[in-house]
Order: C-alpha cells, then sequence, then structure tokens
C-alpha cells in the first residue's frame, strides 16, 4: 500500500494525479483555488478531499506540510503548474526529498518512483529513479483523468497562518479565446511580420483551414501582438497538432520544444538557413508576404470557396 | 547596505545535444554554459544594487562533470557573471556530488551561504534552467533559510526595506508583497540582458574568485536522484524543401503534400 497525497489546483488536475497514482493504495487530494471550487466534484474520485480555504501560496505551503506530517504519504503527487512548483519546492527543501517535474510513465515498485520527463529543451528524454518518499509532478495532459467511482467525502480545511508573501491584487491575463492544447491545426506567426496589422494574413488562412493561431515569444511576450495564450514554446504553450503551420518563425530552440510532438510541421520563411527548416517536414523559402496570399488564393481555389 | 546573492548554473547546453550510437545522449560532448534566464537574475540584481547599496555575491554549484573536463566551461559562466556585475564568486565543484541533484545543490548554496557568512537581502535566481527545467532549487533554498519566496517574478521593486514583485502566473499576474530578506526566482520578460562589453569581461577576470569542495561545506546532502536513461528525442522531420518556378505551383504543391498527408481536408 503506497499512500499518495494529491495537491490539485483544479479539478482536472487532480483526476489526472489520481489516475497516475490513485490505483496504489490511499490517496487523498489537498483542493486550493479552482479546486477547491469544485471539491465535491473531485470527491466523487472515490478520495478524501481536503478543500483549503485560501490559494495564496504561503497558506498552500502551511496545508501542505499540516497534511504531509499527519499523513506521511510516500508520493505527493499533482500536476505541474506554477503554484504547485512554488509550494512543493518549499516542501522538498523543508524535508529533502526528490521532486520532479513535468513527469509522466510513473512506475512505483521498491521504494522508488521511476518516471520520464522531457530533458535538455524537450531535446531528450530521462529515465530516472527517485526513492520515496518523493514529489512528482505530472506534465499537464499525460493523463485521461480517472474513473469517478463516487464514496469520496470533503474536509473544510484553513490554517492558521499569517503568509509573508502577501497578495495585493490579481489580474487575470487577457485571453484571445484560444485553446492551443487541443488544437488540430496551428497557423503560427514570429518575427517575419512587420506589423501587427499584417497579421490579418496569417488570420485568413487560419480560418480556411479551421487552426487555431499560434505565436512566437516575441509576439506575444515583447510586441505583445497577441494574447500570451497564443505563445507556443518551452515557456508557452506545448502543443501537439496534426498540422503546425510556422510563418516568420526563425525556429529558436524554445520554440522547437514547445512543437515536437506535432504530426507534421510547415515552416514557410524567406531565410533557407533558418533552423526552422530542420525541424520541419515541409519547407517554403519565400516571403511570406508574396507566399500567404498566393496559398489563400490557391487553397480558395481547390476548396470551391473562389 | 544590502547584499545580493545570484545563483547561477552552469548548465548543458541543449543545443550541443550529441547522440551516441545507441541513441543516448553523449553527454561528455555536451559543454556547458550559463543557464540563459540566470542571465536575467544577474542582470536584474545589477539593476537593485543601486537601491539596497551592498554587493552581489553569485553561487555556482557544478552538477555536470567530470570537474577536470568542465572547468573551462564553469569559468566561462562565472565570469559571465562577474562581468555583468557580480562582485565575488563562489563556486563548488567537486566530483563526489556529481551528478547533481536538486537536492544537493539547494544544500550546498546553503552551507555556501553560512560559511561564507552571506546574509543577503535578496537571494535572486532564474525561474528554471534550461537543461534541468524543474523549477525547485530556489523554493528549497527558501525553505531551508526560512525566507518569504517569491516565485516566476517578472517585475520587481524595492521599498522601505519590502519587496513588491508581480507573479506570472498560467491565468493571472498576482502582484504580492514581502518583507526582505526574500528568495525570488525571475522571469525572461523581467529585463532584457545586455552582452558584457569588452571593458567588463577585463575587469571580470580581475575579480575575486573562491572556489570550494564539497568537505568545506556543511549539510551537504547526498545525491537521491539516479539517471537510467537520457536518450536523444528522434524526431525524423522530412525536411522536404518545396521548389516550383513560381509561387503558384510551390503553392500547390504544398496543398497536395498536405492533402496526402491527410491532416488537411478540401
Amino acid at each position: 500500500m503506497v499512500k499518495v497525497l494529491v495537491v490539485a489546483h483544479d479539478e482536472r488536475s487532480a483526476g489526472e494525479a489520481l489516475s497516475a497514482f490513485g490505483s496504489l493504495g490511499e490517496a487523498y487530494v489537498l483542493a486550493y483555488g479552482a479546486a477547491a471550487a469544485n471539491a465535491a466534484g473531485i470527491a466523487e474520485y472515490g478520495v478524501k478531499v481536503y478543500k483549503l480555504d485560501s490559494d495564496v501560496t504561503d497558506v498552500v505551503f502551511e496545508a501542505v506540510k499540516k497534511l504531509y506530517e499527519e499523513l506521511k504519504p510516500s508520493i505527493v503527487a499533482g500536476v505541474s503548474s506554477k503554484n504547485n512548483k512554488d509550494v512543493l519546492s518549499r516542501l522538498a527543501g523543508l524535508y529533502d526529498i526528490p521532486m520532479t517535474t513535468d513527469a509522466y510513465d510513473v512506475e512505483v515498485g521498491d521504494g522508488f518512483v521511476r518516471y520520464k520527463r522531457g530533458a535538455l529543451s524537450a531535446r531528450a528524454v530521462a529515465t530516472e529513479k527517485v526513492p520515496m518518499p518523493a514529489i512528482v509532478l505530472l506534465a499537464p495532459r499525460k493523463y485521461q483523468p480517472a474513473e469517478k467511482k463516487g464514496g469520496g467525502s470533503v474536509e473544510e480545511l484553513h490554517v492558521d497562518v499569517e503568509p509573508k508573501v502577501k497578495v495585493i491584487e490579481r489580474q487575470e491575463k487577457v485571453r484571445g479565446g484560444v485553446n492551443l492544447e487541443e488544437a488540430e491545426i496551428i497557423v503560427s506567426v514570429g518575427r517575419g511580420f512587420k506589423k501587427k496589422e499584417d497579421l490579418k494574413l496569417a488570420f485568413e488562412l487560419a480560418e480556411l483551414l479551421g487552426a487555431q493561431i499560434g505565436c512566437s515569444r516575441p509576439i506575444a511576450a515583447d510586441l505583445k501582438w497577441l494574447s500570451e495564450d497564443h505563445w507556443v514554446g518551452l515557456s508557452g504553450k506545448k502543443v501537439a497538432p496534426k498540422l503546425y503551420i510556422a510563418i516568420g518563425i526563425s525556429g529558436a530552440p524554445q520554440h522547437i520544444a514547445g512543437i515536437t510532438d506535432s504530426k507534421i510541421i510547415v515552416a514557410i520563411n524567406k531565410d533557407k538557413s533558418a533552423q526552422i527548416f530542420k525541424h520541419a517536414d515541409y519547407g517554403v523559402v519565400a516571403d511570406l508576404y508574396q507566399f500567404l496570399p498566393v496559398l489563400i488564393k490557391k487553397l480558395k481555389e481547390r476548396m470551391g470557396k473562389a | 547596505m544590502g547584499d545580493i546573492v545570484v545563483l547561477v548554473k552552469a548548465a548543458l547546453n541543449p543545443e550541443t545535444i550529441r547522440s551516441k550510437p545507441d541513441g543516448t545522449v553523449d553527454i561528455d560532448a555536451m559543454s556547458l554554459k550559463i543557464s540563459d534566464i540566470d542571465r536575467n537574475a544577474v542582470e536584474e540584481a545589477n539593476r537593485l544594487r543601486g537601491i539596497l547599496g551592498g554587493k552581489i555575491y553569485s553561487i555556482t554549484v557544478l552538477t555536470w562533470g567530470p570537474v577536470a573536463k568542465r572547468t573551462k566551461d564553469l569559468n566561462m559562466a562565472v565570469q559571465e557573471a562577474l562581468a555583468k556585475g557580480v562582485d565575488e564568486a563562489f563556486i563548488l565543484a567537486d566530483d563526489s556530488i556529481i551528478p547533481g541533484d536538486p537536492i544537493t545543490t539547494a544544500s550546498a548554496i546553503v552551507g555556501i551561504m553560512k560559511k561564507e557568512g552571506l546574509n543577503p537581502d535578496l537571494i535572486l535566481a532564474g525561474e528554471a534552467t534550461i537543461d534541468g527545467f524543474t523549477s525547485q532549487v530556489a523554493g528549497r533554498v527558501a525553505a531551508k533559510l526560512g525566507l518569504p519566496y517569491i516565485s516566476f517574478a517578472r517585475k520587481i521593486e524595492l521599498k522601505d526595506g519590502k519587496i513588491v514583485a508581480e507573479r506570472d502566473l498560467e491565468d493571472y499576474v498576482e502582484k504580492v508583497e514581502a518583507p526582505l530578506p526574500a528568495v525570488v526566482t525571475v522571469t525572461r520578460e523581467i529585463n532584457q540582458p545586455r552582452p558584457p562589453t569588452l571593458l567588463q569581461i577585463r575587469r571580470a577576470s580581475r575579480k575575486p574568485q573562491k572556489k570550494l569542495t564539497a568537505s568545506e561545506i556543511e549539510g551537504i546532502v547526498p545525491p537521491k536522484r539516479v539517471f537510467e536513461d537520457l536518450r536523444v528525442i528522434a524526431v525524423k522531420r522530412k525536411q522536404i524543401i518545396i521548389e516550383g518556378e513560381t509561387l503558384e505551383e510551390i503553392a500547390d504543391k504544398l496543398i497536395d503534400y498536405l492533402v496526402k498527408e491527410g491532416v488537411i481536408q478540401l
């Protein structure tokens, strides 16, 4: 019997962690933030849910620490999110226990957890093992949520602690209404576009193909032409469409790291030595301002929309 | 007068990845370089020094060995930090703790701070390193020292002995405030690091560097993680450059390929 404490920031992450570890033995869930709001839904997985009344990192840390000491789990699990990394790295430091992030293919046995994870900017896969107790944060969406068999319970949890890091305000990020992780086709734009208005060429292509719009780091982070939910790469979204069309993107390693799971990659760039061509199935060396109108026209003709 | 400690890693440079005949990564053939986001941390330390008025120290713990083969790259990484404003560097390079583990690195950092009597107002680090990317060493250090921890900061302000920072999270930006001393990790967006000038590089070589061994530092936790396999992802892309007399011809060929692949439907 292996005891598992899942630290969940939302309901789906609880389901994924229980799918990876829930069948090993006893499982408990600490739910904060969006997960606490859906505590009853998480209890349907047949587990006891501690519903924390705060999502301030210092408070979540104290709650995790309290439950870790009470339950003495062999595995503290969750899905990799920034707040989970924040809180659990502190737990790891406090007790000198191993921690990993973005893990998948987890196996537990002989006092160890074995897992795979992407390494070296997603250019390699590492297989590692660490002794338990251990903290294992899973790569998002590598596991289907566990089955809801019912029979769980919810207990309200309050930790009496004055946070040292106080939250002054939160500002929701502007959303472009995209969900790149689920997209089948992505048309992605980079610095090859000279002005924001010119992106409409890519938008037109995307509309024809039923694609979502992605972008490289400069477009979202520096120029802010698109909201951050369009950003593909190591610090942005990791995507796995069947077709990824990179337009005017040079192919920095951090961008490539986000697109390696794509089935087919097309690159359009006027610089024939651009790195992106080494990571593409089909490359077109051309000025996007000349090529995109032609491609759009041809697609329309062949789709009978001309 | 408040000092700053910056954590600087000599990370495996993913761009130099090589495969052995069996498909595993030839780690010995890869070079090390300063982890990209640590450059942002050093740049930010340099900016904040103007407010705190103290010195900037860097701490580097070598995690890839053997030490003898890594010394040149390690020195380059530390030199870059010194050129960019660090006043004094502490370096732990010891084959007994290699390959490293975040448990070991964090405990060594804390041990070095104690041994050297470093009591900074601020400990800065990158949000993650380019080779491991687990975002955990700074959080471990904060917990071990019992200090406030602010992760993923894309903006930092210091005033009246307090830090105000913007944490860049998935769905929202969280503005937080904490007393100093504190441990803070920064994102790439916090600033634009400029490469050091020739003059800065020349001055860096005269700045003090202290090399340490594991036996001199108390409380180092031995590595627990075992690397069983590290394999290059063999994504074979077709790399077909579509040629044609006209753009129309190229567009037609591209569409033909995509239909044949079954990724678009006409």
